[in-house]
């Protein structure tokens, strides 16, 4: 059976959260935006885990790395770790309702916060933990639209 | 994370990733674009007359302002004169604006829209109308990338305005938020008082407002105090800013090039 290439989608869908992500904002919304990319890598690899791994979490770590101008490997390790453990709880994660995933992106968002601030306090980056919870919030909110994007591409794919 | 860290081997790959990424810092500055464009479009006359009138009695005042600066100019200039001191340079200004901010909490970068053609150079400092905002860290053709005072791997040499005493300013990843460090708790620094750039390091020319001090807290059996500085730059909020040529830069980016 010929796979269709999800390329296109995925592209796209990176660009549009990269552009999200390179709005300007000002005041405490720089704190509360979600992170979109992650959001977006999450999305792919609940709804293609036979596709979209931990590899290509890294690789979108990467590209965030770059984009954000942290130091190589900071967004490596989050986007993994995050990735990773999308990908173990994709297989059931698919039964559950939307906003059951919404929570678990709660979780996640609050996992990958707490270890982007262990590796800022390792290079010796003040931060503030008081936010995480808005942002994982944010998250999670943001979270039925990509969801409902995601899933509608895969219906579409033949 | 280590070969990132402590060498720059792989800062070509951020000039990659810079170029690339380029245009969506531009598609990203659209809605900013048509904010800036509404304010200035869609306004009605009796708005643009009592803004007109406005503008007429500042530059008024300014101009008054602004003889009077002259004067003591002329004055500071002959006082260092008789002190054998050297002579104050005026620097030049360009006007510039910002095209992309960087989009991590942590990291306080702008992009800024003229570059190594408009004779940018790294090391450049950068004000708003406020006061001090950064200085320029990569300059690429058509674009510059400006490290924010507020950063927390930036430091600069500050003074006192009212007695002089000079110290260092550093950020702390908070856009209203400096701090002095190693400050003295017999050192004469009272809240309320008015930080400038000092000159020292000659990165920053002097004189320039950098912030206010807020707070002085002294943790027991701490041997300095925390000094909590309120930065007079609107750094998360001003969209035109100034970049400053010291009479010796003129052309500096230039012949760099």
């Amino acid at each position: 059976m010929r796979v269709a290439s999800l390329t296109g989608p995925v592209l796209l869908s990176l660009v549009i959260a990269t552009i999200f992500q390179l709005i300007p904002a000002s005041g405490v919304w720089i704190f509360w935006r979600p992170n979109f990319l992650l959001l977006v890598v999450i999305a792919w690899i609940l709804y293609t885990p036979d596709r979209f791994g931990i590899g290509f979490a890294a690789m979108v770590g990467l590209l965030a790395d770059t984009l954000f101008r942290t130091t190589l490997g900071h967004y490596v390790l989050v986007f993994a770790v995050c990735g990773t453990i999308a990908f173990l709880l994709s297989r059931w994660l698919m039964y559950l309702s939307i906003f059951h995933r919404a929570f678990l992106i709660f979780i996640i968002i609050i996992c990958a916060e707490l270890i982007q601030a262990m590796l800022f306090s390792v290079w010796d980056v003040p931060v503030t933990l008081g936010h995480i919870p808005i942002v994982a919030a944010f998250a999670a909110l943001s979270w039925p639209i990509v969801d409902l994007l995601i899933s509608r591409v895969q219906v579409r794919r033949p | 994370m280590a070969v990132d860290s402590y060498t720059t081997w792989l800062s070509p790959l951020y000039k990659i990733a810079d170029n690339v990424v380029r245009p969506l810092y531009w598609i990203a500055n659209i809605p900013a674009g048509i904010q800036d464009w509404g304010k200035t479009s869609v306004i009605s006359r009796g708005v643009l007359e009592q803004e007109n009138l406005r503008l007429q009695q500042e530059s008024l005042i300014h101009l008054g302002q602004l003889q009077r600066m002259s004067e003591l100019a002329a004055e500071n200039v002959r006082l260092r004169q008789l002190l054998n001191a050297t002579e104050l340079l005026m620097d030049s200004v360009l006007v510039t604006a910002v095209i992309g901010v960087s989009p991590s909490p942590q990291g306080h970068t702008v992009t800024i829209d003229r570059g190594r053609d408009d004779g940018v150079y790294v090391g450049q400092p950068l004000l708003d109308a406020e006061g001090l905002m950064g200085q320029i860290t990569a300059v690429y053709s058509g674009h510059s990338i400006a490290l924010l005072i507020t950063d927390s791997t930036h430091a600069l040499p500050v003074q006192v305005l009212r007695n002089g005493v000079r110290s260092i300013a550093e950020g702390v990843s908070d856009f209203n938020r400096m701090a002095l460090r190693f400050v003295s708790p017999t050192a004469d620094i009272i809240e309320g008082d008015q930080l400038v750039s000092s000159g020292l390091g000659g990165r920053f020319p002097a004189g320039y407002p950098v912030g206010v001090v807020t707070s002085i807290k002294q943790k027991p059996g701490a041997i300095f105090v925390d000094v909590e500085v309120d930065p007079s730059a609107q750094l998360d909020r001003s969209r035109h800013l100034l970049l400053v040529f010291t009479t010796g830069d003129l052309g500096r980016g230039r012949s760099d090039r």
